[in-house]
């Protein structure tokens, strides 16, 4: 009793106590430390054809890159390494330069070389890359 | 001036605490907003080298598929009917999400296809398929 006076005519205005939002402030923090990961995942955009009724496509040409179940690769019908279809992309961009890349990938190939393929097509300058799966 | 009245007034010294809580309330902040809550596959598949791999910020929907195709979803293994639902309730949950599909090198493509399609079908946009950085 006689304590808090002397307090409040030593410090004059009143104060208000900050111990309950420190540990409230500390437990948020905790909580957050624990909660956070920083594992930054790295990942390529995928275009994916939709169902839907297939909207202005008709004019725009297509370089068509083929990948096969035993992992063989062919752009435009030639058969190609996976080191060269960036090149052959390339080429055929120059000929036709609006086209846009369909990688039709067969269910049974390597997903490591379809994603491989489409990051060729992707550095070799193509804006538009999709994925397709092949007929039937 | 008013310190010296105050030190007489309560005897002992005090520490003044708000120094701490402003650092306290800056880490706060920092975690809060760093914060992206990213719900592991379960799995750690290796992944394709691409050039054009770009960080995921956003990405914290992660579907894994292993070498032999198995589907894995917040450290589950779930089958591939079920990967919809699961990308549904994630989306409900955080709809900026985005998925990221962690996919061995060796499974089979018609899985990450099927995966992609399901995901989208659960109305998430940007779908991307994981890979290492080249160095």
């Amino acid at each position: 009793m006689i304590e808090h006076r002397r307090r409040r005519r030593g410090g004059q205005e009143a104060e208000i106590s900050i111990t309950p939002m420190l540990d409230i402030v500390f437990i948020l923090l905790i909580f957050f430390i624990v909660t956070t990961s920083f594992a930054k995942e790295f990942g390529v955009d995928m275009n994916r054809p939709s169902n839907a009724p297939v909207k202005e496509q008709k004019r725009t040409e297509v370089i068509a890159v083929r990948i096969v179940a035993d992992g063989r690769i062919f752009v435009e019908d030639r058969a190609v390494d996976v080191g060269a279809v960036r090149a052959n992309i390339e080429s055929g961009l120059a000929r036709k330069p609006q086209a846009s890349v369909v990688v039709v990938a067969d269910r049974a190939a390597d997903a490591g070389l379809m994603v491989q393929v489409v990051d060729q097509a992707r550095v070799a300058g193509a804006a538009n890359v999709s994925l397709a799966a092949p007929a039937g | 001036m008013a310190i010296t009245r105050r030190r007489a007034a309560d005897d002992e010294g005090e520490i003044s605490l708000t120094p701490m809580l402003d650092v306290v309330f800056i880490l706060l902040i920092f975690f809060i907003v760093s914060t992206s809550f990213v719900k592991e596959p379960g799995i750690d598949p290796q992944r394709p080298v691409a050039e054009t791999a770009a960080a995921k910020a956003r990405g914290n929907i992660l579907i894994g598929i292993s070498e032999a195709d198995a589907v894995w979803m917040a450290k589950r293994r779930v089958p591939l009917e079920d990967v919809r639902r699961l990308v549904e309730a994630a989306v409900a949950e955080n709809p900026e999400s985005s998925v990221v599909v962690v996919a061995d090198q060796r499974a089979s493509t018609g899985t990450v296809m099927d995966v992609m399609d399901r995901a989208r079908a659960a109305g998430v946009t940007t779908v991307s398929v994981s890979a290492e950085p080249q160095a």
